[in-house]
């Protein structure tokens, strides 16, 4: 426990370091005091995108190696990634308020594949708690976790395979089409948020080991009771 | 694998493949948006009346209201179109922003229903005594 508490106070301290990177870098021209959101924004899509990754990692390795904890470290990994994929939604939902006029546009390719994104991942949770057979529920779980990490790709790449209302990527291979401070506080959002991640899932992972504990392999709340017989109740 | 995993696993694969076809496909041939110079050259395909969206960019010095109306050019360097906005602009909406119009034809003219402003990647810092309004 003493593990988890250094960790959460580790990330505590990282994103605080963050916020106050993200509060002192100079605003855009333009967009003022919103393009501060890119802080948030940005780093919870990073988060997002690592999360469906390891997801993507815990099933293949499940269906290699059929072990539990591989199949916990994939769900452990939806629940963070789904949560920090509503972040990025609701961040860029204000932002486009304030910038672009308009919330949400229907249209736009980008806005759409990480809105899919985040209905297919919530589809995974719903899909883990429709199933009571261990098993069953990891391997298809594992073969839906191995196969939807193709969208991290498609939402990344989406401003530049497609035209869209959202703004392409500012920090490219040929540079960076942002001012240094502002990169810079950024990245550091960036790697706050990662070890927010690392703090998440060791706790999460800790609680389903007791969670396993608590109910061993096929035994499930409910079992000890039956619903009463019709010839049982008639004479009453 | 067992046959149900092949099963499950196949279908998958079918329904990405068609799902990937569609959406390059959709790309193909109902883009997103028109720049000015697709716009002209592509206004036979657009009659009076039907509904596309338009990206450019404000031209510097053709803004100006009339009554609820506002009336601009778009450009995107070779082509430009006269625009006429009969809804109440973003707030940051001004001259040489990239806008993105939701509209039709009438005539040479494109009328606007609405307009978002389309923010670039190209982030800077403004001069010292010029930050803007939060």
């Amino acid at each position: 426990m003493t593990r988890t508490r250094l960790l959460m106070g580790t990330a505590g301290l990282s994103v605080a370091i963050g916020l106050w990177f993200a509060l002192t870098a100079p605003p855009d021209v333009l967009q003022g005091e919103y393009s501060r959101l890119i802080n948030i924004h940005v780093p919870s899509m990073w988060l997002a995108f690592l999360a469906f990754g390891v997801t993507a990692l815990g099933s293949i390795m499940w269906l290699v190696r059929k072990k539990e904890r591989w199949d916990r470290l994939a769900a452990a990994s939806v629940e963070v990634g789904v949560i920090f994929t509503g972040i990025g939604l609701f961040t860029g939902m204000v932002w486009g308020q304030a910038v672009w006029g308009a919330p949400w546009d229907w249209q736009d390719p980008r806005l759409m594949s990480t809105a899919v994104m985040f209905f297919v991942y919530l589809g995974y949770l719903a899909l883990r708690n429709a199933l009571d057979d261990p098993v069953v529920r990891a391997r298809r779980s594992a073969i839906l976790g191995a196969i939807a990490v193709v969208q991290v790709p498609l939402v990344y790449f989406s401003v530049n395979l497609f035209r869209t209302l959202h703004q392409t990527q500012s920090i490219r291979p040929d540079g960076s089409t942002m001012p240094d401070e502002m990169v810079i506080a950024m990245l550091i959002n960036v790697a706050a948020f990662t070890v927010l991640y690392v703090a998440l899932m060791v706790t999460r992972l800790a609680v389903s080991r007791l969670e396993a504990q608590a109910r061993p392999e096929g035994v499930f709340a409910g079992d000890a009771v039956r619903p009463p017989r019709l010839s049982e109740v008639e004479d009453v | 694998m067992g046959q149900r995993q092949f099963i499950l696993l196949g279908t998958v694969g079918v329904i990405a493949l068609i799902g990937g076809i569609t959406i390059a496909g959709l790309n193909d041939n109902l883009t997103y948006y028109l720049y000015p110079n697709e716009a002209v050259e592509r206004r036979a395909e657009f009659v009076d009346g039907e509904t596309f969206r338009l990206a450019g960019r404000v031209v510097s010095g053709s803004m100006s209201e009339e009554g609820d109306d506002m009336t601009f050019d778009v450009t995107d360097g070779s082509a430009t179109i006269p625009v006429v906005l009969i809804n109440t602009p973003p707030p940051l909406f001004n001259e040489e922003v990239p806008v993105l119009l939701e509209g039709s034809w009438a005539g040479d003219t494109f009328i606007a229903e609405s307009a978002l402003i389309r923010h670039d990647e190209n982030y800077e810092i403004p001069a010292e005594g010029n930050y803007p309004e939060p």
